[in-house]
């Protein structure tokens, strides 16, 4: 039986384990429940008080432990529709929707109409005058009655700080996921999600960078996506990239929202009337049906064609400018009597005509502050029409409002790792380091012929894995394949200065433990400076992707040299055979 | 295979300093040691002879693989089983050079997922992908990876540039621990051998290196040198065993160190599925081996001849 000798150095060994565990913090995944990664701002979930870090314990009485239970209960609870009847000046219309599928204004006349209250009739400009019997005179009226009467679905929820009861005509929009098993973080070539590194057509100076990366950041929250890193990257040549990393974003969403420039311009004739931008948009309507909003959906060609409008408020200077535009413009009068002026209003975007829009001739000089701007959504279903013209409008209200990215970029990379990576990989790379140690167990038996030699070293091995983890941990690193590549290479020479000071310490029996100590500490601070020493262009070289390689190794190795290593040599003099 | 006749080599140096014929392996040695110092470098010399043709032939030193040439990875995450010369022939009529990876579990024994490697950009491949399997490729069932040619020659360079630089950090530590320029010129020499015989078998194997495979040669500069730290350390700065006591522990040392981290890296390799770390983890393999030889065979030698000239017993 060996008796070990509590050192100064094991101790410490000791404590900085209990604090690396609870950097990992493993208990987590005790924790039941599903995580709300994300609220969408103005929804009815944040004005319920719901947000961001909550865990969902229970929904509608039933106990929930993974993301599928919340799906399969969400899934479930879809609203039925129910019959609206609705009484107009020019006539009465009935029909069955979840929705009443139309908009008023404050006259409480119709401004749009659309799925089942357009195929049941109603048209634009019709007066609302009662809804299921109950009188409309005004658009507060209606949006009573239709908060009132629109079928919705009742769900109570419980999160680990409180219960909610609440009234949904719509689903959740939260962001969800499983509790994370631990505050270890996978990088995305592991856990799935989407990356861009793009580069600057010019270099960029500081203040350039800052600002380009300030307005994409702008502009990836204002369409909407949560869980998003955005980071200046340097390479060796002192070429900058931006590298944006997404959890839950297509590829093709980064290359529109980042990958282009984005610059919005409005034209008329040669004339820019406004572009994109605080300086000339002073505000965009969005997420509010009465100014945007999917007009109609048309069959066309193979698929459908849905069309988006939204409303977007000029500030004074811009609405000027469109009416000196405007004012001598000629009056045309259309086949069906409509009179527009001779020129269009012509969007571009990035340069490419998105849309051009007939100006009323009543519009002539006037300086209107509002436009409403419209563009199409297309696809093989109505459905996905639909979805893409909202994404499209999403996009559109996006560049307007951040306008323009500062600078004209180019995709270097752009990559898309499925999600289900992690579920396959990860196994296999548990199990290649269980067999790593067990490999090393093995030779140290073989070549030292004392088992009891095996436990100091696998401890220290597992020591050095921990602390490695628990640093990463505590700076919030995210691990990618380089990153334990880099663990790998530390944990490797581990086990070469282990060697050493096993070695040392046998060797050199006639020297007192202390100079075997400082003898094998010569050859491991020797080895450690050249490993450092290599590792440092990595630092830079490659835009920085193989950054995670270098950052883990050199903790790896420093936590190895100052604490394990010297823990180490004490502990091995209890195993050393005399 | 030299890699077995080299292990019996290394046997046979352990089983004779173990059992006591200490002095027939060392009159051997001391006659001999200049001439075991043929086999590093004539390796050395003939990688250096290949890589050169190599770089005559193609205008590189090594195969780049399409992180470091630009170009598209598409991983489809599907257990149906593909036809590689069915998908190879079909694909390359569409996409440039299409190179087929099957990725395989090897606890099942089954395969996980497929990769498609070409230089053509990825929304072609995806096209002609996708023809080929009769379902669209999502964000679920499939990775993508594509790396624009500018950015992969600007890696290319970058990351040819740190391995110099390491080297040259690597060659100044020496030169800061042991101050003496014949030692550390072989510490060194020993290193270099690591990474340019390696990158000659690699090439010669038909291993395609990817940005990783380079980081990978880095890590051959720190893992190779430690065991030559060792040797000149106890050679040079440890007199109280005979010259050829000092040597053969050093060795036995060193054999331990490198053998642990060989064994424990090739078994890596056949366990890990991402292809990323099966490349860091050969390439490691090859560098260990060839490390044994460099070090016991070259830098020993030359130490010892050094030594020898020197009156350092």
């Amino acid at each position: 039986m060996v008796s070990i000798k509590l050192t100064t150095r094991i101790i410490i060994v000791l404590i900085c384990l209990f604090l690396a565990v609870l950097a990992i913090n493993p208990a987590q995944s005790l924790e039941k429940g599903i995580l709300i990664k994300n609220v969408k701002s103005n929804s009815t979930a944040s004005s319920y008080g719901l947000s961001a870090g909550d865990l969902i314990k229970e929904l509608n009485g039933a106990s929930i432990n993974s993301v599928e239970d919340y799906s399969k209960i969400m899934s479930g609870l879809d609203v039925q529709p129910i019959e609206f009847v609705v009484v107009t000046d020019s006539g009465k219309f009935s029909y069955e929707s979840k929705t009443l599928d139309f908009e008023v204004n404050d006259n409480a006349s119709i401004v749009s109409v659309f799925g089942n209250a357009s195929s049941a009739g109603l048209k634009e400009n019709y007066t609302i005058l009662k809804i299921n019997n109950d009188p409309v005179t005004k658009k507060e009226d209606f949006e009573e009655i239709k908060k009132r009467i629109e079928p919705k679905i009742k769900i109570t929820l419980k999160t680990n700080k409180e219960e909610y009861a609440m009234l949904l005509s719509e689903p959740l929009d939260i962001t969800i996921s499983e509790i994370p098993s631990s505050n270890l973080k996978l990088g995305l070539d592991l856990q799935g999600g989407t990356r861009g590194l793009i580069k600057p057509e010019k270099k960029l100076d500081a203040s350039e960078m800052s600002l380009l990366l300030a307005v994409s950041r702008e502009r990836l929250n204002v369409y909407g996506l949560s869980d998003v890193s955005i980071r200046e990257v340097t390479d060796l040549s002192g070429n900058n990239y931006m590298l944006v990393e997404v959890a839950g974003a297509t590829p093709a969403e980064l290359e529109e929202l980042i990958g282009k420039q984005g610059k919005f311009e409005a034209k008329i004739g040669n004339e820019t009337v406004f572009i994109g931008g605080k300086k000339d948009i002073a505000s965009v309507c969005r997420e509010d049906a009465t100014c945007a909003r999917i007009e109609r959906c048309l069959p066309s060609g193979d698929g459908f064609f849905c069309e988006f409008s939204f409303a977007v408020y000029l500030s004074q200077e811009a609405a000027e400018k469109q009416a000196s535009a405007t004012a001598d413009l000629e009056e045309n009068i259309s086949e069906q009597g409509t009179r527009y002026l001779s020129k269009p209003l012509d969007l571009f975007l990035d340069d490419k005509l998105v849309d051009s829009l007939q100006i009323s001739a009543d519009l002539k000089g006037e300086a209107t502050t509002q436009v409403a701007i419209s563009g199409p959504g297309t696809g093989l279903t109505q459905e996905e029409a639909y979805e893409n013209a909202q994404k499209n409008m999403a996009k559109l209200q996006t560049v307007l409002i951040t306008g323009s990215l500062p600078f004209k970029l180019e995709i270097a990379k752009l990559d898309s790792i499925s999600p289900l990576i992690g579920k396959n990989v990860m196994p296999s790379i548990y199990l290649a380091a269980a067999a790593a140690f067990l490999v090393v167990a093995l030779i140290i038996v073989l070549r030292y012929k004392q088992l009891s030699l095996v436990f100091p070293v696998i401890l220290t091995m597992l020591s050095e894995l921990i602390l490695t983890l628990g640093v990463a941990a505590l700076i919030r690193w995210n691990l990618d394949l380089a990153s334990i590549a880099g663990i790998v290479a530390a944990i490797g020479t581990g086990v070469d200065d282990q060697i050493v000071i096993i070695d040392e310490s046998r060797v050199s029996s006639e020297y007192s433990w202390r100079e075997r100590v400082k003898r094998s500490f010569f050859i491991i601070v020797g080895a450690f400076s050249t490993v450092v020493a290599s590792l440092i262009p990595l630092w830079w070289a490659g835009a920085g992707l193989l950054k995670g390689f270098a950052l883990t190794t050199m903790i790896g190795i420093v936590i190895g040299v100052t604490i394990t290593r010297p823990a180490f040599a004490d502990l091995i003099r209890n195993f050393i055979k005399k | 295979m030299t890699l077995k006749r080299f292990l019996n080599v290394i046997t046979f140096f352990m089983i004779m300093s173990e059992k006591g014929e200490k002095s027939r392996f060392e009159e051997w040695y001391n006659k001999y040691y200049k001439l075991v110092f043929i086999i590093p470098i004539a390796l050395l010399v003939l990688s250096i002879v290949y890589l050169a043709s190599f770089y005559a032939k193609t205008g590189d030193i090594f195969n780049k693989d399409v992180t470091l040439t630009g170009g598209t990875t598409i991983t489809v995450h599907t257990d149906q089983k593909i036809d590689v010369q069915d998908i190879t022939a079909k694909l390359s009529k569409k996409i440039e050079e299409p190179s087929i990876r099957i990725l395989t579990d090897i606890r099942t024994g089954k395969q996980v997922s497929f990769s498609v490697e070409t230089k053509t950009e990825s929304p072609a491949v995806k096209a002609a992908l996708e023809e080929y399997l009769g379902y669209s490729l999502t964000e679920e069932n499939s990775s993508i990876e594509f790396t624009g040619s500018n950015l992969s020659k600007s890696f290319y360079s970058e990351l040819m540039m740190a391995m110099v630089l390491a080297f040259l950090l690597m060659a100044v530590v020496i030169f800061v621990i042991f101050r003496s320029p014949m030692p550390c010129f072989y510490v060194i020499l020993c290193a270099a051998t690591d990474i340019i015989v390696p990158m000659a078998i690699v090439n010669l194997v038909g291993i395609k290196i990817s940005t990783a495979g380079i980081a990978a040669f880095l890590m051959l500069i720190g893992y190779s040198v430690d065991t030559d730290i060792l040797l000149t350390t106890r050679v040079l700065k440890r007199r109280d065993d005979p010259l050829f006591k000092r040597i053969t522990g050093a060795m036995k040392t060193g054999l331990t160190m490198s053998l642990t981290s060989l064994f424990a890296v090739f078994v890596a390799y056949f366990i890990a599925i991402p292809p990323v770390l099966k490349q860091v983890f050969i390439i490691l393999t090859i560098g260990l081996c060839i490390d044994i030889i460099a070090t016991w065979l070259g830098n020993a030698s030359l130490l010892k001849w050094y030594c020898d000239k020197k009156n350092i017993v």
